[in-house]
């Protein structure tokens, strides 16, 4: 569920920059380590951080967009691509200067422990995960297809000189869009961030599943984001569990390989057509 | 690419001949590092510079040549050196071959799989590689020290100065079309699929290269050398020294191996300091550091090219009718060609007509090969062409021009020239009239009179009946896919169904 929030984030990204945003990843440990610092300062669990994080990771995410983003709409993607590099590769690197490499623990959502429902014992923290991504899911969905400013964010999305044409602030909606991209990418690290630990180096790697779930998802497509993000929880876990971790995410690249190959267009099709 | 000055290959010799003269042997490895990751970069250049393609495997060829060098050294000996490049380079053509045809986002990605792919078997294959320890003990038989020095730098300056070279003239302006505009590339006869998997192996050989050399250097190898940090630096060296600079590569490594010692006190600040820099290149001087002191020393930009005169056309050779035969084309649902038939002879100059819609552009996509007919056969003087990629079906004589509705004359009429410049016999005109001039009409009847005598089949595709009536033998109307007129101009113009579909616009209108 953590993974979809990454990949919703990077997707909404994506749509509104027109480009990948490689420092994504990093947005998302950049949110673990906030909330390893914000533990540390007050001690409060997991659940009263989220917000403060959510915030910080909002101002990142705006951050993003002004310096690397919305400075090169006019030149090819492959600008925003290196640019964005650039921006995660300062981040990985400012966070091994100023936490060092080893990982931190992040507080946990709701503390530790277990829920026993119907004789079955339920980690805390994966059902708090489940809980707060599917409602941050439904917000979002909500804010995309029953808002007015959903609609316009999926316009600037969709075409951005029609976009401007018809009177949209097209760049407030773009930093808006990676400002929300921020906060998930943000909420998704504290929530990882208790399990898998936080480490500088985690970034490309959450990057990576991102990418290639909206890869596998259909391109700019937010419900194919959800879905791929799912389907490479599902495969990781199941595969995992007979071959172990190193094998499970080579499985996950050749598959990955082995899709972009033979169905170019993504799982799902391609809906928005050509976009790079 | 602009021909290497004198300037720079100064540079280029004086960096290594000064290290091996006046250097003690940590200032000399510290040359070695810079020629290292400047070849991994001048290969980089290739894919990335040259092509556009954001590659992110060459970290993991680099790591592949290494590897490459540390099993193979103890039995091939100093040979292993040329086995690592080639090694890279096979790796790159069997997997990327398939991928060279992605879009950007998805070639990223693919080559991004690919060197994680990598990655995790240097780590985890521990049979092969030695796992988390890597290999060492392997450089008995390798050069090392001003031998080393030597062979690194005598790479690094074959590989930029044939470059250069190459890039100088016709190799560089394909790889600028490919590019900014593949369709026009692909349209003049280009094959960019093979272009694209030379670089490719090109840039991958060289990235072996310099892995196999950095091994020998370090005496180690461990899975960091295939890892993305490596990428990043690559990346990161070739935007900031230029990435389409013949020294950018060379630059962008000397400040990736000087700025951690200058500062040094500051440990890992030297990656943030360089990431910042990178950013700022990227946003403020996208040519790179190279460009910039080019422009400081007073070197103008890269010459603009003349467009070909076509007051002189030479008389063409090769196939005399193209044929079309029963054509056919769905989008989805939507029969854009219904069987279309017609036949256009050399010297022959005939007016493509029909409403908006009505299939014209399609027709001349169809027949280039920018789009694959559903049925019906296209030949050339009986061989056909309908099955053939677009560069093919341009090398066999058909050339065509965009519409370009938003240029003006000069670069319209270069549209053409570019068309007529590849020798084809026959030349599919997109629209070249429309929001044109009067004068540039006239002129452009002119062109077509001289393509006429020079024995080229022209043709054309416009809204302006009057124009092509002038100017063409015979025009064919299209109404919904479908030829419903054939003949001389005012034959066309009388039939009563060209009047209904197209030239009732015409009647409101007068």
């Amino acid at each position: 569920m953590a993974y979809a929030l990454v990949a919703l984030g990077f997707v909404l990204a994506l749509n509104a920059a027109g480009a990948v945003n490689f420092a994504h990843g990093d947005h998302v440990v950049l949110g673990g380590a906030a909330a390893v610092v914000a533990g540390l300062w007050t001690g409060l669990p997991g659940l009263l951080l989220l917000p403060l994080v959510a915030l910080v990771l909002a101002a990142v995410g705006i951050l993003a967009a002004r310096i690397a983003i919305l400075p090169l709409a006019t030149r090819p993607p492959e600008a925003t691509f290196v640019a964005t590099i650039a921006l995660a590769a300062m981040i990985e690197q400012g966070l091994t200067v100023t936490m060092g490499s080893a990982p931190h623990t992040a507080p946990p959502l709701l503390g530790a422990g277990a829920f026993e429902i119907a004789g079955i014992a339920l980690g805390r923290q994966p059902v708090a995960i489940v809980v707060v991504g599917t409602v941050l899911v439904g917000a979002l969905w909500f804010l995309l297809e029953r808002t007015q400013v959903g609609r316009r964010m999926r316009a600037v999305a969709s075409d951005r000189h029609m976009a401007r044409a018809v009177g949209i602030p097209v760049a407030r909606y773009v930093v808006l869009s990676l400002a929300l991209a921020g906060t998930l990418a943000g909420i998704a690290g504290l929530l990882l961030g208790h399990q898998f630990l936080v480490a500088p180096t985690q970034g490309a790697g959450h990057m990576l599943k991102a990418y290639i779930a909206v890869a596998i998802g259909g391109w700019g497509s937010v419900l194919g984001a959800l879905l791929g993000a799912l389907g490479i929880g599902f495969f990781e876990t199941f595969v995992s569990a007979t071959v172990g971790d190193a094998w499970a995410s080579a499985a996950l690249y050749v598959a990955v390989l082995a899709i972009l190959i033979l169905r170019p267009q993504g799982l799902f099709g391609e809906p928005a057509g050509r976009r790079a | 690419m602009r021909a290497l000055d004198r300037f720079w290959l100064a540079i280029l010799v004086l960096v290594p001949v000064l290290a091996l003269l006046v250097l003690p042997p940590f200032g000399q490895r510290m040359v070695i590092l810079v020629g290292i990751y400047a070849l991994m970069g001048a290969g980089y250049q290739l894919v990335f510079g040259q092509l556009g393609a954001l590659n992110l495997a060459q970290g993991a060829l680099f790591g592949v040549g290494a590897y490459s060098v540390a099993l193979l050294a103890p039995s091939l000996g100093a040979a292993a050196l040329l086995a690592a490049p080639l090694v890279a380079a096979l790796l790159a053509m069997v997997v990327a071959g398939p991928m060279l045809r992605l879009q950007s986002h998805y070639f990223a990605l693919a080559t991004l799989a690919l060197a994680s792919l990598v990655n995790l078997v240097a780590v985890h294959a521990e049979g092969l590689t030695g796992g988390a320890n890597g290999l060492a003990g392997f450089t008995a038989s390798l050069p090392r020290g001003p031998v080393l020095l030597i062979a690194v730098w005598l790479c690094l300056i074959a590989a930029i100065v044939l470059q250069a070279r190459l890039l100088a003239g016709r190799l560089g302006v394909q790889a600028r079309l490919l590019r900014e505009a593949p369709l026009m590339a692909a349209t003049l006869g280009i094959d960019g699929g093979r272009w694209r998997l030379a670089a490719f192996a090109i840039g991958a050989a060289l990235a072996g290269l310099a892995g196999a050399f950095s091994a020998t250097l370090s005496g180690v190898v461990s899975p960091e050398a295939t890892g993305f940090s490596i990428m990043v630096l690559c990346l990161t060296s070739v935007v900031l020294g230029g990435a389409r600079h013949p020294l950018g590569a060379v630059l962008g490594a000397a400040i990736a191996v000087c700025l951690p010692e200058l500062l040094r006190d500051l440990q890992g600040a030297w990656l943030l300091a360089y990431a910042g820099a990178t950013l700022l290149m990227v946003l403020w001087a996208p040519e790179g550091l190279a460009a910039l002191i080019d422009r400081w020393r007073g070197v103008a930009a890269a010459p603009q090219v003349t467009a070909p005169s076509l007051e002189i056309l030479p008389p063409a050779r090769g196939p005399r009718q193209l044929v079309l035969d029963g054509v056919t084309k769905k989008f989805g649902g939507v029969a854009a060609l219904q069987g279309v038939s017609f036949t256009l002879n050399r010297g022959e100059i005939v007016g493509l007509v029909g409403a908006n819609g009505s299939g014209k552009t399609t027709l001349l996509n169809v027949v280039t090969g920018l789009e694959r007919a559903d049925g019906g056969t296209i030949a050339l003087d009986g061989t056909r062409i309908e099955r053939l990629p677009p560069h093919a079906v341009a090398r066999a004589g058909v050339g065509r021009s965009f519409q370009t509705l938003a240029l003006a004359g000069d670069q319209r009429t270069t549209d053409i020239a570019r068309a007529v410049a590849t020798g084809a016999v026959f030349l599919l005109l997109d629209e070249p009239a429309a929001g044109a001039t009067d004068r540039e009409r006239a002129e452009l009847a002119r062109l077509v009179d001289r393509l006429r005598l020079a024995g080229r089949g022209v043709l054309i595709v416009d809204h302006d009946i009057d124009l092509l009536s002038r100017v063409c033998d015979r025009l064919i109307c299209l109404d919904r896919g479908a030829v419903i007129a054939e003949g001389t101009p005012a034959q066309v113009r009388a039939d009563p169904r060209v009047r209904a579909s197209f030239l009732g616009l015409e009647q409101d209108a007068a």
